[in-house]
């Protein structure tokens, strides 16, 4: 059975696959114009787009059916980063046979968990009275219309649309067969469940088209899949009950029934999550899953002090963004934050236990999080600072630009000579410029790197490094500056940061890298997002408005014809 | 706010610049003021290399099992009931009298000792510190110093009081010192002591204590071990006045217990990451020998070959302080702690919390 049910999933990988691959050159769609915005929204398309799942993903959404107490193992796979994000590695990831292994373990576990029965001796509550919305005539057999109920409305929630009747009534089936096979009702619900949990429409995000029917001839995103946009967008989760309610009534698809929708949505303290994990990826803070200091050089830095710097940051961009509502920019000088007792000692500031809000004085070098924990020590190595880390990850990171690799016949002799004599950082990065090969690169990363010396490989600041003061001065594509203070400004003031952000929220929303055709696109919201003061929520309200962001490339009719047939 | 401009200055002077706009607090001492958390405390038992000098005559071997199997032999076909062996032999550890046992309590000798001058003056019976102060009264050493029980680095109560003070909360003893000018001289700070309430800050092992922890005090039920001392600091040394002190000791089994001492004082070398030094003044004996048997048990007497009779024979016998106006028998015995601190952050309460707690006498009187 569990053979035929991972084969089942495979070859419904393949279909959702073919279907991505699918596209045509653009095509002149109708353009919804749902945008609140004055201006003309240029107009761009995307191909259709299947997606994996991340693992936060599937995880928030099962917590939020089934309660934060579910214990998930998550089943998925690093996903490769593209174009800076991890998202749009989701579109290109697959499932192998061993991961689809892990899921089938993981959702064996997450199934029988939401029909458990408590068991105080080995500690496990009872959860089947609350999350089974009916109660079976005997527990030890089955009980098709208990069944039906439970696995219909699981299933919409999981798969993210209503799931078809006849798919419907294998479920059923299924878990008909099991109970009757182990005369236990649940465990034969559990299997149903853990056949939902396991199938592609779980786990992949696949863009599904529809007729539409202001433009006869031509095909939409149908509202489930705009939904699933919006939502694992807005929240990082699979669409509420609401949500698949509005798509269901084709609200999705009128400017005032879409605008509701999404200011409910952003207005949700589930906007938080989706901010988070957007962060989270354009911050590259899956890096500290593999973080390590060599704790002889850094003895203060444990490991709860590399998480707490993650959730550190993350913190502050979300109180500042969602829940202060401020300027985005402001993020880069702005000296409020959250403190937690074992980065206080990092910090050298008291603390008391548990996080709580932290305001650093103005003549503070800590400014901005770029002078947070979280960057500075992800972009060093393991017992000591890295300018040039730190440079290339403002650049690409802040500002998409791309730092091109060290060649591979790069040089290293003359900064890592343990005779030779560098003070500082400074002196040590200086011979890179001397070598024309290195001298192209550590021009754009190391003067602005050089700016955050002032701060040791794990974050904590230092005066002087080997008894010579640190001179942090440099300067920042045209714009000199004497301190880190001088720094965070010139990249408040960089004309790249807020567009970077935007092409990122503009690409994670979507789904898929900019293209040359999404430009002018990225430019028209980058104008907004200015015009409206850089407020995170009016970006992400202006994107999930607009035609753009549910606006796809038809595929070719004989193929949306064979995808039909499936 | 001098002070800081100093630090500022020796930053610029370091560089040959002006002084930075932007710098980071770095220094402990925040608005005169640096507090301390304790991590380590041992009885200070001067040690040679062999011992030999301090214990020619080795160390205390007759522990409670020593003692036990010779005061009631299993191989003579005799039976012993457990009133008569095992209670017995309980009744006289909790209830000591004065009449001399039967098995060796070896004392240490020699004139050399840890500790501090109490009383100022010089006595034929003082000892001489390592470093040649006279005048040190520490007779607890000499009842304490030939057992391995109270000796470095093996010794039962060294380990596991020791250990208490990192894994539990009750004993987190804090120092305070204010009015701080200057870290290396002052000749007018307050050292206040207070209860802690959090944890211990450690490093990635969990093992090695580091500094810059912040610790809350605990005003709801630390008033009693509340004190405050007038002190100096001379090339970073700090030495305080004497002033009875009631601190919390180790937690033994689950038994919270305390350290009583009369007239006590600090002396310890200051450090922006920590203070190292000496606790010394007379302590209360029946609350040392209380503490001993409820929170060492007879497990760690019985690893550390000390046995309670015995010692507070020699703790009686040594007391020499604070004769009891009635019987005229001292009360408490000269001593000295080598204690160890780490640097942390006090966080004091807000002010109508503070206010509310009860005054160190309200809760000294419970």
């Amino acid at each position: 059975m569990r053979n035929s049910r991972t084969l089942a999933f495979a070859i419904g990988v393949i279909g959702v696959v073919t279907l991505s691959s699918c596209s045509r050159p653009a095509v002149d769609a109708a353009a919804q114009k749902m945008s609140d915005s004055a201006v003309t929204e240029p107009r761009a398309t995307q191909p259709l787009r299947v997606r994996l799942m991340t693992g936060a993903q599937y995880a928030n959404t099962l917590k939020y059916f089934f309660g934060d107490d579910i214990s998930i193992v998550s089943p998925f796979a690093p996903l490769s980063r593209t174009n800076g994000l991890l998202a749009l590695g989701a579109a290109s990831a697959g499932v192998t046979s061993s991961q689809l292994q892990q899921f089938q373990r993981s959702a064996a576990t997450i199934a029988h968990q939401i029909v458990s029965a408590e068991d105080l001796d080995l500690g496990i509550p009872g959860r089947r009275d609350t999350l089974v919305p009916c109660k079976p005539a005997s527990k030890t057999a089955a009980d098709d219309a208990c069944a039906e109920k439970f696995l219909r409305a699981t299933g919409k929630r999981l798969f993210r649309r209503p799931l078809e009747e006849a798919r419907l009534s294998l479920l059923v089936a299924e878990a008909r067969d099991s109970a009757n096979r182990v005369n236990d009702f649940y465990e034969g619900l559990a299997y149903a469940l853990e056949g939902l949990l396991i199938s592609p429409e779980m786990v992949f995000i696949a863009d599904t088209l529809e007729p539409d029917p202001k433009s006869p001839g031509r095909r939409r995103l149908d509202g489930y899949s705009v939904a699933s946009r919006l939502s694992f967008f807005l929240w990082d989760a699979a669409p509420d009950d609401a949500l698949l309610e509005a798509a269901e009534k084709g609200e999705l698809y009128t400017a005032k029934g879409l605008a509701k929708t999404v200011d409910r949505m952003i207005a949700s303290p589930r906007l938080a999550d989706g901010v988070r994990a957007f962060f989270d990826d354009m911050f590259v803070f899956d890096n500290f899953d593999n973080l390590a200091k060599d704790a002889s050089v850094y003895p203060g830095v444990t490991g709860v002090t590399l998480v707490e710097a993650r959730d550190q940051t993350l913190r502050t961009v979300v109180d500042h963004l969602v829940t202060q509502k401020k300027d985005y920019r402001d993020l880069f000088t702005t000296r409020s934050t959250f403190m937690s007792p074992s980065l206080a000692a990092i910090y050298r500031v008291p603390s008391p236990p548990g996080w709580h809000a932290y305001e650093f004085p103005a003549d503070s070098p800590r400014i901005g999080i770029l002078t947070q924990v979280s960057f500075l020590a992800m972009n060093a190595h393991p017992a000591r600072s890295s300018a040039t880390r730190r440079g290339k990850a403002m650049r690409e990171v802040l500002l998409c630009q791309s730092v091109p690799l060290p060649p591979p016949n790069v040089d290293f002799s003359a900064v890592e000579d343990p005779k030779g004599i560098f003070h500082t950082a400074r002196e040590r990065v200086a011979v890179h410029l001397k070598n024309p090969v290195c001298a192209g690169c550590h021009r754009i990363t190391d003067p602005i790197g050089l700016a955050l010396e002032n701060f040791d490989g794990a974050g904590q600041y230092r005066a002087a490094e080997r008894g010579t003061a640190i001179d942090a001065s440099g300067s920042f594509d045209g714009k000199e500056f004497h301190d880190v203070a001088g720094l965070a400004q010139a990249l408040h003031d960089h004309p790249s940061l807020p567009s970077c952000l935007v092409s990122r929220v503009y690409a994670y929303a979507t789904g898929g890298p900019i293209d040359a055709a999404s430009k002018s696109l990225v430019a028209h919201f980058t104008q907004q997002f200015g015009a409206r003061g850089y407020k995170l929520p009016d970006l992400y309200r202006a994107i999930a408005l607009s035609a753009a962001f549910s606006d796809v490339t038809d595929i070719p009719t004989a193929a949306a014809q064979t995808v039909s047939a499936k | 706010m001098f002070r800081r401009l100093q630090r500022l200055c020796a930053v610029g002077a370091l560089v040959g610049l002006a002084a930075p706009a932007l710098a980071a607090d770095n220094s402990p001492v925040r608005q005169g003021a640096i507090g301390y958390a304790l991590k380590a405390l041992y009885w200070a038992v001067y040690q040679t290399p062999d011992g030999k000098d301090e214990c020619p005559q080795g160390f205390n071997t007759w522990g409670p099992r020593e003692t036990f199997k010779a005061l009631f032999p299993q191989d003579k076909g005799q039976k012993w009931t457990e009133q008569e062996s095992h209670l017995a032999r309980e009744i006289e550890g909790w209830f000591p009298s004065d009449q001399p046992e039967k098995f060796p309590y070896i004392e240490a000798v020699g004139k050399v000792a840890l500790g501090l001058n109490l009383d100022g003056k010089i006595g034929a019976n003082d000892f001489t510190s390592p470093t040649g102060e006279k005048g040190v009264d520490n007779e607890l050493y000499r009842v304490i110093g030939c057992q391995v029980h109270y000796r470095l680095p093996d010794g039962q109560t060294t380990f596991f009081d020791s250990k208490a003070i990192v894994t539990d909360h009750y004993n987190r003893m804090m120092i305070e010192i204010t009015n701080v000018d200057d870290l290396a001289n002052d000749p007018d700070v307050t050292v206040t002591v207070y209860r802690g309430l959090d944890p211990l800050l450690t490093d990635a092992t969990g093992d090695n204590i580091i500094p810059g922890g912040s610790q809350r005090i605990d005003v709801k039920r630390g008033g009693r071990f509340h004190q405050v001392f007038k002190g100096r600091i001379e090339n970073g040394v700090l030495t305080t006045e004497g002033k009875d002190l009631t601190f919390p000791w180790t937690t033994g089994f689950g038994t919270p217990t305390v350290m009583i001492v009369k007239d006590l004082r600090f002396q310890l070398k200051l450090r922006e990451t920590g203070a190292d030094g000496l606790m010394a003044g007379n302590v209360d004996i029946e609350n040392f020998y209380s503490q001993l048997m409820k929170a060492e048990s007879t497990h760690h007497e019985a690893y550390g070959q000390l046995s309670p009779p015995g010692l507070a024979r020699s703790l009686r016998a040594r007391a020499d302080g604070y004769p009891d106006p009635k019987t005229g028998r001292m009360t408490t015995i000269s001593a000295a702690l080598d204690a160890r601190f780490t640097q942390v952050f006090i966080l004091h309460p807000p002010k109508a919390i503070a206010q509310s707690a009860h005054s160190p006498a309200d809760a000294a009187s419970r």
